[in-house]
This record gives C-alpha cells, sequence and structure tokens, in this order.
C-alpha cells in the first residue's frame, strides 16, 4: 500500500529529478525525442517497455553478451570470443576480463551465469521463449569461460546473445532491488548509466567512466516522450531536441527542406501482407491465392502511398534479414488475376469470390489506407472485399483464435524477427502448427501447412554453419513464395531524423534508433 | 450548509464504486486482452498463457472484481502491465501538470471570457459586440487539436518565442492552456454576452440608472452579480469537459499530465491505470461540482438555504 507520504514522494522525485536534469547541464546532452515512453527497463518480467523506446533506452544501458552493428552483422559484446559446437549442442564463450557494471560490481562469468540462467526461467522471463527456451543449463569451468548447454540444435544462440532482451544485469542490483525493482532501477554495465528516470515521460543517462571501452562520446542523453508525430518534427526543427524517431512519410518533406535536419531511413526487417485463411475453401486453391497477389499494384502501394519509402518483397522475408534469398518480384496483372479467377470458377459466368478483410487501425504504417487501396484493388478483379477495421488493442486476439473462431478470411499482418534471423522469422511464421484447430502456437495464424516447409525449417535449425542453414532457408523461402500464403504487400523503411550537428546516430533494421554511438 | 457539504462528501464512495463497477464490466466485454498486448508482436501462445496467469487474467471473473476492489480500498490498484508494478505513484505523479493546465485554462476563461461577454453586451450591436461574436464563432469552429498545431507553427517553429513541447519552464504551459481554453472561452463569452444583455432590460437596472448611478457601476456592481450565478455554474460544469479535452491537448504538447496516460493505459487494457485515472476523474468532477455549488452560495445569498 501506498500511503500519502508514498504520494508526496513521488511527486518530490518528479520535482527535484527535472530541476536536476536542468541544473547539471555541463557537458554534451544529446535530447531524443520517442514516439513511445520508456516505462520499464528488466529484460526480465515482460521485458524492455514500451517498444521500441524500452529497448533503445537500454542499448545505451546495458551491455549484452554478443552484439549487433547497424547492419545486423553479430559483433563481440561482453563475450570476446564465442564458439559453438559441430553438433550445436553447446557454446562456449569467453568472457571479457575486468569489466564492471554501474554498481562497480564485477560483469563476471558469474554475473553471466546469473542472467542466463534469468532468463532461461520462464516464469521470470515470460516474453521472447522461442529465444531462450532451447537453452538447457550453464557451467563456468574457469574465471574466463561459460559454456551453454543446449536442449536441442540451435544455430539461432548468437542471435539469441545479441538480442536487444539479452541484457546483463547487475546481480547485486537485483539482490538490492528485487526481483521486478530493477525495471525501475536499471544497473547494467553500458556505456551509459542511470541519472534520473519518470516513467512514462523523461529518462536520463550519463556517461559511465568505468565503461570498458572508453568513455561515450555523449556525456548524458535525454530520452522524451513526444506522442505527436507533428509535435516531434516541430521539436527537432526548433532544435529542443537532436533525434527523433517515428518520422511520418508525409513530414519528410518539412525536415527535408530545412537546413538543419538530416533524415535517415532504413529498409526494416517486417514484411507487411494480408495473411490469407487457409482453412476457407476458396482460399486453399493456390489459383485463387496467386490471382489475389496479381490484383494488387504493390508498386503504387510503395511509391505513391509511402512516397518511395518503402518496397514491394520478392521473397517472404526483408531484404536485410540473415539468410534472405530474393525469389521473384512481385508482378500487378489484373487480367491475369481474372483469368486465374475465372479458371478457378469465380467472376464473370462463375459465382462473385466475397472476402472479410479485417484491416487494424494504427499498428501497422498507414494500415487503413494500404487495407482500402487493396480492397478497392480485389474489387476490380471481381472479389468482394469487406474491409473490417479493428482497433489497435483487439487486433491480435482477432487474429490469434481457434480455427472456428476466426471471423475474418484476409487480416493485414506483418513479423518483426527481433533478433535478425531469417529462420526465427520463417519458424515463426510458416512451420505447421501442431494442432491448427486450436489457437496457433506461433503466428502461423492461416494454418498453412507444408511437411517440404517443416523438413527445410528443421534441416536449417541443425545446419552446423550459416552457409548450410541459408542453403536450407532459400529452400524454403522459394516454397513459401510459390504456395502464396500471403497477399505480400511492403516493407517499410524506418525513418529517423536527426539535427545535422549529431552524428553516429545508427538505425537499426528492427526499428530500433540506437544512440550510444552518437556525438552531439 | 455543512449537512448538505457531507451528504455530497458522503456520495463519493458510492459513486466511485458503481463507476468501478461499470468499468469492470466493459474492460471485460470489450475485445482486447491485456496479457496478449503485454506478451508482445511476437509472442507464442504458450508465452501469452504465462503473462495471463501471472496478471490473474485466468482466474474467476468474480474473484478478479472482489481483488480489484479490495485494492482499490487499500490504495493498490493492481500490477500494472505498462509500469511492471503499483501504478498509483505514476499517476499520482503526474496530477499536478494536469491540474495546473486545467487551473490556467480556466483562469484563461475567466479573465477573458466574462470580461468579453460584458464588453460585447455593453456594447451591443456595435463593433466590440459583433468583433467577439465573430471571434466566438471562429474559436468554437476550431478543434484544439488544430488550435494547437497552428500555435506551435507560429510561436515555437517561427517566431521561436515558446517551447513546442513538454513542461520544463512555466512559460510552458501557455500553449496548452489557450489551446484548451480556447473553445470554453468562446462559450462564456456567448453566455456572458446574453444573460448581460438579458439583465440590462430589467426594471432594477432603469431604477438604478434613474438614481443616478453611473452605466459603469450598474453593470459592474449590480448586473454582473446576477450573471454571475448561472456563469460559475457553466464554468464548473465545462471543467468536466476540460478534463476530457486535456487528453487531446496533453498529447499534442507532450504535457505530462494524466490525459495521456490514460489514452495508453486504453490502447494497452491496462485496467490498473484505466481504473486509478477514471476514479481520480470522478472525484474530481464531485469535488468541482461541490465547490461550485459552494461558491454559487456564497454570490447568490438565496441559494444558501436551498
Amino acid at each position: 500500500m501506498i500511503g500519502r507520504r508514498g504520494l508526496l514522494a513521488g511527486a518530490g522525485t518528479a520535482i527535484s529529478f527535472r530541476a536536476m536534469a536542468q541544473a547539471g547541464t555541463a557537458g554534451k546532452t544529446l535530447t531524443y525525442g520517442q514516439s513511445t515512453a520508456v516505462n520499464a527497463l528488466d529484460p526480465s518480467h515482460g521485458s524492455f517497455a514500451g517498444y521500441p523506446a524500452g529497448y533503445e533506452a537500454a542499448l545505451c544501458l546495458y551491455d549484452r553478451i554478443l552484439d549487433f552493428d547497424a547492419a545486423m552483422n553479430i559483433v563481440p559484446g561482453i563475450a570476446e570470443h564465442w564458439a559453438i559446437a559441430d553438433d550445436l549442442l553447446s557454446a562456449t564463450l569467453t568472457i571479457r576480463p575486468g569489466v564492471k557494471f554501474h554498481d562497480g560490481t564485477d560483469c563476471d562469468v558469474a554475473a553471466v551465469k546469473f542472467n542466463l540462467d534469468r532468463l532461461i526461467d520462464k516464469q521470470r522471463t515470460t516474453t521472447n521463449r522461442p529465444l531462450w527456451d532451447p537453452l538447457g543449463s550453464i557451467e563456468t569451468p574457469d574465471a574466463h569461460t561459460v559454456v551453454i548447454r543446449l536442449k536441442s540444435p540451435f544455430s539461432q544462440l548468437p542471435n539469441s546473445l545479441a538480442h536487444g532482451s539479452a541484457a546483463l544485469v547487475s546481480p547485486a542490483a537485483v539482490a538490492q532491488f528485487g526481483e521486478t525493482g530493477i525495471a525501475q532501477h536499471p544497473v547494467g554495465a553500458g556505456p551509459f548509466k542511470l541519472a534520473g528516470f519518470t516513467p512514462g515521460q523523461e529518462l536520463v543517462v550519463e556517461a559511465f567512466d568505468g565503461y570498458w571501452g572508453g568513455k561515450p562520446a555523449a556525456d548524458r542523453i535525454a530520452f522524451r516522450y513526444i506522442p505527436e508525430a507533428a509535435t516531434r518534427v516541430s521539436a527537432l526543427r526548433v532544435g529542443s531536441v537532436d533525434v527523433i524517431d517515428n518520422v511520418s512519410v508525409p513530414l519528410v518533406g518539412p525536415l527535408k527542406a530545412d537546413d538543419n535536419t538530416r533524415i535517415i531511413a532504413v529498409p526494416g526487417l517486417r514484411p507487411i501482407g494480408c495473411v490469407i485463411n487457409l482453412t476457407r475453401e476458396p482460399l486453399k486453391d493456390l489459383r485463387v491465392r496467386q490471382a489475389l497477389n496479381l490484383a494488387v499494384p504493390v508498386a503504387t502501394i510503395a511509391e505513391k502511398l509511402f512516397l518511395g519509402y518503402a518496397r514491394a518483397p520478392d521473397s517472404p522475408l526483408a531484404f536485410n534479414t540473415q539468410g534472405y534469398h530474393s525469389v521473384s518480384a512481385l508482378v500487378h496483372d489484373p487480367a491475369k488475376a481474372k483469368a486465374l479467377l475465372a479458371e478457378a470458377g469465380y467472376g464473370s459466368g462463375g459465382k462473385t469470390l466475397s472476402l472479410v478483410f479485417n484491416v487494424s487501425v494504427g499498428l501497422f504504417p498507414n494500415d487503413v489506407a494500404v487495407g482500402e487501396i487493396v480492397a478497392n484493388a480485389l474489387g476490380q478483379a471481381g472479389v468482394t472485399a469487406q474491409i473490417n477495421k479493428v482497433e489497435g488493442g483487439a487486433y491480435w486476439d482477432t487474429l490469434r483464435q481457434d480455427a472456428a473462431n476466426l471471423k475474418w478470411d484476409i487480416a493485414i499482418f506483418g513479423f518483426n524477427p527481433s533478433n535478425a534471423s531469417g529462420l526465427y522469422h520463417l519458424n515463426s511464421l510458416f512451420r505447421s502448427n501442431a494442432d491448427d484447430a486450436a489457437k496457433p502456437d506461433v503466428w502461423n495464424v492461416g494454418r498453412y501447412r507444408n511437411p517440404h516447409v517443416d523438413a527445410l525449417l528443421d534441416k536449417a535449425n541443425t545446419a552446423p554453419n550459416r552457409a548450410q542453414q541459408d542453403v536450407a532457408l532459400a529452400e524454403a523461402q522459394g516454397i513459401v513464395w510459390q504456395d502464396a500464403p500471403y497477399i505480400w504487400l511492403q516493407i517499410n523503411e524506418t525513418i529517423t531524423a536527426v539535427r545535422k550537428s549529431v552524428t553516429g546516430v545508427e538505425v537499426w533494421p528492427i526499428v530500433f534508433t540506437n544512440t550510444r554511438r552518437a556525438t552531439v | 450548509m455543512l449537512r448538505l457539504i457531507a451528504a455530497r462528501l458522503g456520495l463519493i464512495p458510492v459513486t466511485v464504486l458503481g463507476v468501478v463497477t461499470l468499468l469492470f464490466v466493459i474492460f471485460k466485454t470489450i475485445p482486447g486482452d491485456e496479457a496478449t498486448l503485454m506478451a508482445g508482436a511476437t509472442a507464442t501462445q504458450a508465452e501469452i498463457d504465462v503473462t495471463r496467469h501471472q496478471l490473474g487474467l485466468d482466474r474467476p471473473v468474480l474473484a478478479q472484481y472482489v481483488t480489484r476492489i479490495a485494492g482499490l480500498a487499500r490504495g493498490d490498484l493492481g500490477y500494472s502491465s505498462t509500469f511492471r508494478g503499483n501504478p498509483l505513484p505514476r499517476i499520482m505523479e503526474r496530477v499536478p501538470a494536469t491540474l495546473l493546465l486545467t487551473a490556467c485554462a480556466i483562469g484563461l476563461t475567466i479573465l477573458a471570457g466574462i470580461p468579453a461577454g460584458v464588453a460585447a453586451a455593453a456594447l451591443h450591436n456595435r463593433w466590440p459586440d459583433l468583433a467577439v461574436s465573430s471571434a466566438v464563432v471562429v474559436l468554437l469552429a476550431i478543434p484544439n487539436f488544430w488550435l494547437g498545431l497552428v500555435l506551435i507553427a507560429v510561436f515555437s517553429v517561427r517566431l521561436h518565442w515558446l517551447p513546442s513541447f513538454g513542461f520544463d519552464s512555466a512559460i510552458s504551459v501557455v500553449m496548452p492552456a489557450v489551446a484548451l481554453a480556447a473553445r470554453l472561452i468562446a462559450l462564456i463569452a456567448r453566455l456572458t454576452r446574453g444573460l448581460v444583455i438579458e439583465e440590462l432590460r430589467r426594471p432594477y437596472v432603469r431604477t438604478a440608472l434613474a438614481k443616478g448611478l453611473s452605466d459603469t457601476r450598474v453593470l459592474w456592481k449590480h448586473v454582473l452579480r446576477n450573471v454571475m450565478v448561472p456563469t460559475i455554474t457553466a464554468i464548473g460544469l465545462e471543467a468536466g469537459y476540460l478534463l476530457g479535452g486535456s487528453v487531446v491537448v496533453e498529447r499534442l504538447f507532450a504535457w505530462p499530465g494524466i490525459g495521456d496516460l490514460l489514452l495508453n493505459a486504453i490502447a494497452v487494457r491496462d485496467y490498473t491505470v484505466v481504473q486509478g485515472i477514471t476514479v481520480l476523474f470522478v472525484v474530481g468532477f464531485l469535488v468541482i461540482n461541490l465547490l461550485v455549488d459552494i461558491l454559487a452560495a456564497r454570490v447568490n445569498p438565496r441559494l444558501r438555504h436551498a
């Protein structure tokens, strides 16, 4: 229970923090206006929130066992070297010596084991389970070595260890603040340490003198929550913030015209499409699914709606995903679409194909407009698509239903593989469900089922190296692409904008704007 | 009077219980699940099930309801999926900002709306009246969201006079307060104008003027006093609207109040936060109404025994 004293103390913290943030401004402060708020900074218990703001702040506060560079290549982190056994059943990590947490305690093999055990524990780490479930036990044979034993062959282990949620938390801080208190009192081994935090509003971090990689370029980073897109752009143009994320396409123009600002746009890893409900009789016909794809003007969506800040995919995976393989370009051919539909018994002379089309409001870029273009294009091919707009908070549950309760025939959807692995992406979307009648195991909500793809994914999961894994993934992408379980639409670019004086801001394809190496 | 105040205060817990019950029913009825949203867009079904269990969403509905009410009585709103704990401190630390914004908006309304209305009435059908009446129409037609955007474009981006967002210094409140108050200023100016025109036709005004009192004295001393009761009541009722309007304005200006917190909580179905803020709004509305009644009684002695 929180008494009156607690409430007053809470209000007092907010005020004194703001005073402190203003008073202690010696040195260079980078201010980042985020479209989402930082609420919680614990990698466990639901992980960093909100998304992506919490993850972006965590990139500055925490170091991870491995890391990504801006192109999503895996690079050393707290582990200087890593090696996976040929049978993919164990991995050996060499831990960097002399690394300290912000509280002065050692970030050593014991701390790495503590954190991995915490991530493996299903009760404490309830999210990102596919990343951690394959891990069995952690051993620390000597002061520099950590051995991870795996329950089953798991080639994505390095991706898990570099994933945003694999942040190393100080075990002493967990003991001090409690298992859930760490969310508000983050203590990591990253280049920046906590200076002030008002969850949901502002987070200030300052350079950590004891960082193993040397002091970062900025003395301080202030993460400030600015939910409204137009307000973020104004704040950047005025100069009250140095970086903003989630620039909406219509606002790119004014920023480009402004001599003081610069746009950074990077293609994302999330292909957007309409998932097709394969439990419906007409949609089981491949010709119908091909026709739906041929009917949609994907180039128009990318160029006219997103003004070139999007591209049509040519594979089930986005261009920068690990293991991506180009299959074939999408073609817009309404005449061929009509012909295929006629062949399947629909259109002129036959029955009319009517589809219920679920469209989310605000979950995906411009989702309602995209939905309207798709519905209109399908209409021109003789298919009636009745749009059913669903508010963001309710949308996921309309997708994740048991087969009997699926109320849609096609539904807009996109999956963001947060560890950059194409294998994770394909496993999540296209591996057969254990039981197609029940709720989907992961995100195969359309009930796609192809034993050949399952076998290739198994092969990729157990491939001893990336080259062999990529061969299996390339074949799987080809099959999925030809099976057309989606109406494929577009891959959007993540658009961030900075003041021209700012350098070193990275935009990662997994939607994160990373400021840890930024210079004001 | 004291008995009236006591009775009205006594009604607050009853109203709160009713509202919270209604809210609980609504939340159980609308589509969308807190656990699904907390588990995130890449979650497996197993993850969602564990999260549901940890949030207690798999318990019988009645048990969940009893826990909520019992917790509320102790000041424990429950486990917030947004803040990973009891969100009460997070809500309370935002209350001062919303109160300040609302108070400034009401202050602006009194300082601008009432004089404008009185001036328009006193100079009925002459140019000040036309100016005020036209301004009223314009301000009523402009959505506060759009007005806010225009204010930012002019006073921040172009002129660099005012900060474009947040609450870092006293002048930060100017634009949000103007955007929030605009509609209310117009309403009150129109109301005051009508009331004063009506009042000026009454016999006591003629008598007072015949007695030799000056125009200004009659207007500001006698007429205004009679007009104040309905005006104060209207401002008080509209203060409730201000709480709603502040949701939009707070979001636009990244104002650290409770409005934006409420919007986000609804989006992720964070019941604990929505319940906490709703209770605050309800109590705030009831208290404002009570204050308005007390104030009206002060201004008009006839109401004291009603």
